[in-house]
């Protein structure tokens, strides 16, 4: 059946939750409600008030209570109502949920799994309009996910509730009702750690993820007759997918990195630097980044589109580089 | 005491040679001037005699290698009795990481890695380049430079389609799998100057061969193909063909020449039992018209034309490595024999290799002759920095009108086309034209004598 999106992801949680009691959700307004956006629209009405709880607006709270359940034993969903909040629970994220397991040799995992609406390009100015994952990227002990389709979407939330470790899970809002695609009726994973190789080419790899990476297949459809190109979605930021990098890039030779978050310190200089280190001698031109401009995103509609990558900044890029 | 062998310059502008093969081994013991090894320029190949007595204490360079010129090729302890040279060091090995690529930059943990010896360096071009003139510069990619290695290629012999002419990995995959480039250079005419003369009927033909095996260095692809490395020589032949056509604008004029006065005079010598060829008639007949047209006989130098006093006339030679242009010098002085004793000379030690450095420079006026397959005409590419160039056309039997006694007739000729190549930007037609009607004046003239 097709689903959107945003449907896909509620479809993994009241299929996770239907599977395994343990499963918890929390967050603002996710319980009557549904949530802001409907991603857990019929979730309390199924499960009640005990699985489904509606938090105060505290992301610390949601996030160390999260923690807490994990320890005994549950795998509560906590939801941001927008990404951007995420900063208000950092501590609880990067000091006691990312570090849990390594305090404890070992012997306690952390099983939650933070989610909540990331990116722009829908006129959120700059508190709703946020790419987080750098910041996390940097933390051992997490796992940082940005599914572009629905059927990720919904395999990858499936298996970050069934994994053992906190879980970041960035859904773009952008794509919440406009893609939809039909999706297997039987039961399926996403497993995590594990790039798809979008469409093979031989004259340039685009490494991407979340929003960005519709816009890239676009282009490669588009230039197909100037140049072949090889399209890599991430899918899963945090541990990075660097086999399939690796082969790509060095048979290609040139790569560019497509994402939508601010290009310094951003995921495509850790991925640039070590396709620089390790494959040097494959590479036939230089490593592209095409990111966000390092700056707040604008709410003004060509203010955006001024910062963030489109379709045009991504033809663009793609030339430039397959020109080398 | 230890001597040092060097790898020689052999020529003017030859910066690096390749070592064929070695012909004695470490622990040798070489007389004075007993041949070491075997090199290949871009010019000239060369035995490398020993400078001393001795013993062969150090190889450094492999077969197969390209070594700068001055770079030490052995090393050679002038008393027996010398210690034997230690072992080099051998080069640390270090693990991979398990994700590593092959030749990834990361490792562990040890000390810093020496710089691999000279004797256990790989098949790859020294680390130093050689000496490039300014503005001749390449940028390459990683990659494009590690093929270039892996392959031994001049990365400047490949066509570039990148940014600004960049040669990108896809242009030596292209050049690797022999397909042509999109300019491809002009082939040169093959000559053979010291062929025979026409026979009055063709050869037989010959069963058709099996196909050759390839070449060393070859490597056949699945498809069946058979992709050949450029040896120096085919190297130098391609960027200099390319270069000249960039240089100058070429202009081609024919003429078609009655040569049956050649023909006999030839005939008559024979007879006396002196063989000639065609070649050095040619030769002749160029060397008269140059001295009434001394602008052929000239080069361009900056924005000025400079005329050359002396006539130094480049004959091309078909030599087994490939196509070169030895010189006659101060053609002007010799006699018509004395043009065929020196083509014959040129051409026979040509093809045993012994053709000297120096004899391949300073040509002023260059002549191809294809030999008997040389088919109607060609248009030869200019010998650079000379400006014009003459090619000599298969001579075939063919009926032509001449007046005899005031009426037309047609009568059985020798025929020969000549194509005359010259640079536009400092020979205009007149003199172009003039030139190659003069030439064939003085062919059909019969005025020959030894």
């Amino acid at each position: 059946m097709a689903a959107t999106y945003i449907q896909a992801i509620n479809q993994a949680m009241h299929e996770e939750m239907e599977r395994d009691e343990n499963v918890l959700l929390l967050g603002e307004d996710v319980g009557i409600l549904g949530g802001a956006f409907k991603a857990t629209e019929g979730l309390h009405a199924k499960f009640g008030s005990d699985r489904v709880v509606d938090t105060p607006i505290a992301e610390a709270l949601i996030v160390g209570a999260g923690v807490g359940l994990a320890i005994q034993g549950m795998r509560p969903i906590l939801e941001m109502q927008f990404i951007d909040f995420i900063s208000c629970a950092f501590d609880q994220i990067v000091n006691t949920a990312a570090t849990l397991r390594y305090r404890h040799g070992g012997q306690t995992a952390c099983p939650i799994v933070i989610r909540g609406p990331c990116g722009g390009g829908v006129h959120g100015g700059l508190y709703h309009s946020q790419n987080p994952e750098a910041w996390f990227f940097h933390v051992p002990g997490l796992k940082v996910v940005a599914p572009a389709t629905a059927y990720d979407a919904k395999g990858l939330l499936k298996a970050a509730i069934r994994d053992d470790d906190p879980v970041i899970y960035l859904e773009h809002k952008f794509l919440y009702r406009r893609i939809k695609e039909d999706l297997p009726e039987e039961e399926y994973l996403v497993p995590i750690g594990k790039a798809a190789l979008r469409k093979e080419g031989t004259d340039l790899t685009v490494i991407t993820y979340g929003s960005p990476m519709h816009a890239v297949m676009k282009a490669a459809r588009d230039m197909a007759s100037e140049v072949d190109i090889e399209v890599i979605d991430l899918r899963t930021l945090l541990p990075l997918d660097w086999k399939t990098i690796r082969a790509s890039v060095a048979k290609t030779g040139k790569a560019l990195i497509v994402h939508e978050a601010r290009k310094t310190g951003g995921i495509g200089g850790e991925i640039a630097a070590r396709i620089a280190e390790e494959l040097f001698e494959s590479l036939d031109g230089p490593v592209i980044r095409l990111a966000a401009k390092d700056t707040h995103n604008a709410f003004a509609a060509p203010m955006e589109d001024y910062i963030l990558p489109n379709q045009e900044k991504v033809t663009e890029a793609i030339r430039k580089l397959a020109a080398y | 005491m230890r001597i040092d062998v060097v790898m020689p310059q052999l020529g003017e502008s030859v910066v690096e040679g390749v070592v064929v093969k070695w012909l004695v081994q470490v622990g040798a013991v070489v007389e004075k001037d007993q041949s070491l090894l075997e090199i290949s320029t871009d010019k000239v190949d060369a035995e490398i005699p020993s400078p001393v007595a001795g013993k062969v204490v150090e190889i450094l360079a492999k077969e197969g290698d390209t070594v700068p010129i001055q770079e030490v090729l052995c090393r050679i302890e002038t008393e027996a009795k010398a210690e034997p040279e230690p072992p080099p060091p051998k080069a640390e090995k270090w693990d991979e990481e398990e994700e590593g690529f092959p030749g990834a930059m990361a490792r562990r943990s040890g000390p810093p890695i020496p710089p691999a010896p000279r004797a256990e360096a790989p098949k790859v071009a020294p680390p130093t380049p050689p000496p490039a003139p300014e503005g001749d510069k390449v940028r390459i990619s990683p990659v494009v430079a590690r093929m270039a290695a892996e392959h031994g290629l001049d990365v400047r012999s490949i066509p570039g389609t990148g940014i600004e002419g960049r040669v990108t990995k896809k242009d030596v995959e292209s050049y690797l799998a022999g397909k042509p480039p999109k300019a491809p250079p002009a082939a040169p005419s093959a000559a053979k100057p010291a062929a025979a003369p026409p026979k009055a009927a063709p050869p037989p033909p010959k069963a058709k061969p099996a196909p050759p095996p390839p070449p060393p260095g070859a490597k056949v692809t699945p498809e069946g193909d058979q992709v050949v490395p450029f040896t120096p020589i085919r190297k130098m032949i391609a960027e200099h063909m390319v270069a000249s056509k960039r240089t100058s604008p070429h202009v081609h004029t024919f003429a078609e020449v009655d040569m049956h006065k050649a023909v006999a005079f030839r005939a008559e010598k024979k007879k006396e039992g002196v063989s000639l060829t065609y070649l050095p008639f040619v030769i002749w007949a160029a060397v008269e018209a140059l001295r009434e047209f001394p602008i052929l006989n000239s080069q361009v130098v900056g924005e000025s034309t400079v005329i050359k006093k002396a006539i130094h006339m480049g004959v091309a030679v078909d030599t087994e490595r490939g196509l070169i242009v030895p010189v006659i010098r101060n053609a002007d002085e010799k006699s018509l024999l004395g043009v065929a004793k020196a083509v014959e000379d040129l051409a026979a030690r040509g093809a045993a290799k012994k053709i000297l450095p120096d004899e391949l420079t300073g040509g002023t006026f260059s002549i191809t002759n294809p030999g008997l397959k040389g088919n109607l005409f060609g248009t030869p590419i200019l010998n650079q920095p000379q400006v014009g160039i003459l090619r000599m056309g298969q001579i075939v039997k063919r009926p032509v009108v001449v007046e005899r006694d005031g009426e037309d007739a047609i009568v059985i000729r020798p025929m020969m086309v000549l194509c005359l190549g010259y640079d536009h930007r400092v020979i205009d037609g007149v003199a172009g034209n003039g030139f190659l009607y003069r030439v064939r004046e003085i062919l059909e003239a019969g005025e020959f004598h030894l």
